[in-house]
């Protein structure tokens, strides 16, 4: 089945499993310059392509500050505008020549930016990327215009009912955390984005950062080459990052429930949303959840084949488990034909989580899942571009790869007594905040 | 542990697709990029039917029925049956359906082809087609034309009423989704029937990719060809309209933005040494998603109006969702197509203004030394990024098929951005493009207001919250008055609840 919408697949990774304790088949070369910068390079058969990832471990999650809302992602937008030695049509021109396919994602806890190219420009790329991570320069002219491309950015999701009911559970699930607001942020601080000129020069002193970057390269690469070349260019920039001190969430009381209209016309969704846990493979409450969310909700799971193949009460229904640097929502979304039956699906999930807190699950169903992971990691490695893209969202949560196999060996020893610690632990009433999003237009 | 690390170590050899092309065989009815060490195995079947077949009053008869293999029951396995057989093999089965093609699609661990195959096949030859599945297919058809496609991105929105424009009374003219009033029409009846006609062995092309062994092909071909035989009447090409001139559909909704989407019909297919000119000028006015883009930087970059603007001289759906083109949409008759993603209301006019100039402009003028060169250096390594893997690879090499190129219509691109030379690019131009004529689609809020702007080409000045340098505010008082003249009989205002009706 497809999923509801991309945006709400947070994480590839989300309820996968392996058994290895080496579930990447590549050596992977991993170096700290002094100044802070990790450099982890993995060479694999890719004849002369390379993708080179540059993570910033900063995303919409370090938008502490009122009003500044999406600034993270706004931000991603201004590191195209260049230097004094590559202005940003230069930069363009450069990318342009070399035939890259070169683009950027902002998420909570991710701001990357990556390049896929022929091996024998690597050293234009290193020359460049390095370049404007240490000397951006942009006018206000330009930082206003691109103000302008974010609100377009704004306006074209904003039309999609799952953008809309993201933001709506976001901001009443959170209290304090920045996980609060959409990546995309706020449409009052988006129109206010072109005030904060000075605030972006700022932002940039304080996260674009050796410290606080990750370079990914990934392909028909030569280690010790590569990291010559990243040493050539990236040794004089300066330490200097700022942690945003990020408040953690405080314990939520009681459950929380709102309702919201979406201006166009749609079926009715409901978003079942829990507080979770951060991602750390050393728990194993959080371990088990990843795979709790398919079991209980996904293609195979009693209520889905009851509720969209049997009853047909429900046109889509998925959970997602996402992982994360703080504590993120675990969600459960269905959309439901028809508006009289919202309190009903409710109640059926309600009961799914009651049956899994209650009854362990079935060993022949986990090992599904846990084969599933394994394989579904496995076909996904065969562009560099997908190794280096599945490895950033690690890298955003914990600095390296490491708890890649942490991660995956975790999850092979999952039990069903895991699954239903897991169900007790997090799918309860006080960590609870349902949101129905019901169309205006008839 | 050990077999696992070694399969997986393997798995970039698919790779070796650096020389596009090589490697993919052809004959009439099959189509193999075998790629040794890949440790997947990717199935491409190519039935010729798309939604041009769907009869009349039945639109979207070949989308549901496609939907009916790959997402329903059957005469083995009920659906449930179906997912939970997949599911611990992370492998699936999906059709795209377009114009003219229909294709069943799907990748799998070579560890798992044991257990996935008769799967697969009986998607295609053993079809249950239970009511209980074309109720949900249908139901969630329906949801797609009433809800998604009319509210939730004005963008495809105008992408859908732009082709259905164009193509108005012709077997093209309406999107593979259908019609809301024929798909609450089609029944079992309809989709048995339809199957029938053209889910035939004499109607297929096999496409196998990847670290398949070579009894495979022979099993696969021999169990397609228990289909029952049938070679279905051939359709004619549309023939569309034809260019007449500046014509306008706005879509009249609550936008928050407004989108535009504009095309006219064009002669030419890729395979042509014509075709790969043209697609040099159109990289260079509009590659999609790519800052090298002119409209993009003339309309986002310069002027920050939007996320984005590209051109097109093939069919490219789901843009919004894709960064490199599609495979297994072809057709045998293309647009030329640009896409202005939504810019604030008050400056759409302005916006359909400015990509029309950088239109006329190329048209009139052709690229220069300079954008040509660069143009050719990006594509000839850029294209290398459109088919990164077999499952890609094998797309185009269906799609080579459709078009008749005999060798690599990737390798061949490549090397035409080596050969071709600037007065070969802008000869191109001259023949294949025409200013003058130009189907345009804008979703609007005051979609009154947009047509008496359009009517009267009146001014449409634009106005920034900073100030801009001396070039743009030159060139923008220029695009403010660009003559798009359109008389009021050629401007049509639809509410969005008749669209797709």
């Amino acid at each position: 089945m497809k999923p509801i919408a991309a945006g709400l697949c947070l994480l590839l990774l989300a309820g996968s499993s392996a058994m290895a304790e080496t579930i990447l088949p590549y050596k992977v070369h991993t170096t700290v310059l002094p100044n802070g910068l990790k450099v982890i390079t993995i060479p694999m058969e890719s004849p002369g392509l390379v993708a080179y990832y540059s993570v910033v471990r900063t995303g919409s999650r370090d938008e502490v500050e009122s009003g500044k809302s999406g600034f993270a992602h706004f931000f991603e937008h201004m590191m195209f505008r260049g230097t004094k030695k590559y202005p940003g049509p230069v930069y363009d021109s450069v990318v342009t020549s070399i035939g890259a396919s070169a683009n950027a994602f902002t998420s909570d806890d991710i701001t990357a930016y990556h390049l896929n190219f022929a091996v024998e420009d690597l050293e234009k790329v290193i020359e460049v990327e390095s370049d404007r991570f240490q000397n951006l320069h942009y006018d206000l002219p330009a930082f206003q215009t691109e103000s302008g491309a974010i609100y377009g950015e704004y306006r074209k999701g904003v039309t999609n009912p799952f953008e809309v009911l993201d933001e709506k559970v976001r901001d009443l699930a959170f209290d304090v955390h920045t996980y609060k607001h959409t990546t995309i942020g706020f449409e009052r601080d988006i129109k206010a984005m072109p005030e904060a000129y000075d605030y972006s020069l700022d932002f940039f002193k304080r996260f674009y950062r050796p410290e606080n970057v990750v370079l990914l390269i990934v392909g028909d690469i030569k280690p010790d080459a590569v990291l010559k070349l990243v040493k050539k260019y990236y040794s004089g920039w300066q330490k200097g990052y700022e942690p945003s001190s990020v408040q953690q969430e405080p314990p939520q009381k009681a459950e929380r429930a709102g309702t919201v209209a979406y201006p166009g016309k749609t079926l009715p969704i409901l978003d079942m949303a829990f507080k979770g846990d951060a991602f750390d493979p050393a728990n194993a409450d959080f371990v088990a959840a990843t795979v709790l969310g398919d079991l209980a909700f996904g293609e195979t799971s009693d209520i889905y084949k009851k509720l969209y193949i049997q009853e047909q009460r429900v046109d889509a229904l998925q959970a997602s488990i996402p992982l994360q640097r703080d504590m993120p929502l675990f969600e459960i979304v269905a959309r439901i034909k028809k508006d009289e039956d919202i309190p009903l699906i409710q109640d059926e999930i309600l009961k799914t989580i009651a049956s899994f807190q209650a009854t362990p699950v079935d060993a022949q169903r986990l090992a599904g899942v846990k084969k599933r992971g394994r394989y579904e990691f496995l076909m996904n490695l065969d562009t560099p571009d997908k190794v280096a893209g599945r490895l950033a969202y690690f890298v955003a949560n914990t600095g390296g790869i490491d708890a890649v196999d942490a991660y995956y060996t975790a999850l092979a020893k999952v039990t069903p007594e895991d699954i239903m610690n897991a169900a007790k632990k997090y799918f309860v009433p006080e960590r609870r905040t349902i949101v129905v999003l019901k169309g205006a237009a008839k | 542990m050990n077999t696992l690390t070694l399969t997986a170590a393997l798995v970039c050899s698919a790779l070796c697709s650096m020389t596009i092309g090589e490697a993919s065989v052809k004959t009439e009815n099959v189509v193999v990029v075998p790629v040794k060490n890949d440790p997947t195995v990717c199935f491409r079947i190519w039935f010729k039917v798309g939604s041009q077949n769907d009869p009349g009053g039945k639109e979207g008869l070949a989308s549901i029925t496609a939907a009916m293999l790959t997402d329903g029951s059957t005469l083995r396995n009920s659906y449930e049956q179906i997912l939970e057989k997949l599911y611990p093999l992370a492998a699936a089965y999906d059709a795209t359906v377009s114009a003219e093609m229909t294709v069943i699609y799907g990748r799998v661990h070579k560890d798992n082809l044991g257990e996935y195959y008769p799967l697969f096949l009986d998607a295609m030859t053993a079809p249950a087609f239970s009511q209980q599945d074309l109720d949900r297919i249908k139901s969630q058809t329906l949801n797609y034309l009433e809800n998604t496609l009319r509210y939730s991105s004005d963008e495809e929105l105008g992408k859908a009423v732009l082709y259905n424009a164009i193509f108005a009374g012709t077997p093209y003219g309406h999107i593979a989704s259908g019609l809301v009033s024929s798909v609450k029409s089609i029944t079992l009846d309809d989709v048995r029937s339809f199957y029938k006609i053209y889910f035939t062995r004499d109607n297929l092309v096999v496409g196998l990719g990847g670290g398949y062994d070579a009894t495979l092909l022979s099993r696969l071909e021999k169990d397609l060809g228990k289909l029952p035989a049938g070679k279905p009447r051939p359709i004619d090409p549309p023939v569309p309209a034809g260019l007449r001139g500046f014509k306008a559909t706005i879509v009249e909704k609550d936008a928050p933005a407004t989108a535009i989407s504009m095309g006219v019909p064009i002669d030419i297919l890729r395979g042509s040494k014509d075709w790969y000119a043209l697609a040099i000028a159109n990289s260079w006015l509009g590659e999609h998603r790519n800052s090298s883009s002119h409209l993009y930087q003339v309309i986002r970059e310069a002027r920050g109006l939007n996320y984005g603007d590209y051109s097109y001289i093939e069919n490219f759906p789901e843009a919004g969702r894709r960064t490199v083109p599609p495979q297994n949409v072809c057709r045998r008759q293309q647009i030329f197509e640009m896409w202005i993603r939504p810019v604030p209301p008050d400056a759409g006019h302005f916006a359909l203004r400015a990509a029309l100039r950088e239109y006329r402009h190329l048209v009139e003028n052709g690229l220069t030394k300079e954008q040509f060169s660069l143009t050719r250096k990006f594509l000839k390594k850029y294209i290398l990024n459109y088919a990164p893997t077999t499952m890609a690879r094998l797309g185009y090499a269906i799609d080579d098929s459709f078009y008749g190129i005999p060798g690599s219509h990737l390798a061949q691109f490549r090397a035409m951005a080596g050969t071709l030379t600037l007065a070969d690019v802008n000869k191109a131009i001259k023949k294949h493009l025409h200013y003058g004529s130009m189907e345009i689609v804008v979703v609007a809020k005051d979609a009154k207001g947009f047509h008496d702007e359009l009517a009267g080409d009146l001014p449409s000045p634009i106005t920034y919250g900073t100030k801009k340098p001396e070039v743009v505010q030159n060139e923008d008082k220029e695009i403010a008055v660009f003559p798009v003249k359109l008389s009021p009989e050629d401007i049509t205002v639809v509410p969005v609840t008749e669209i797709f009706r």
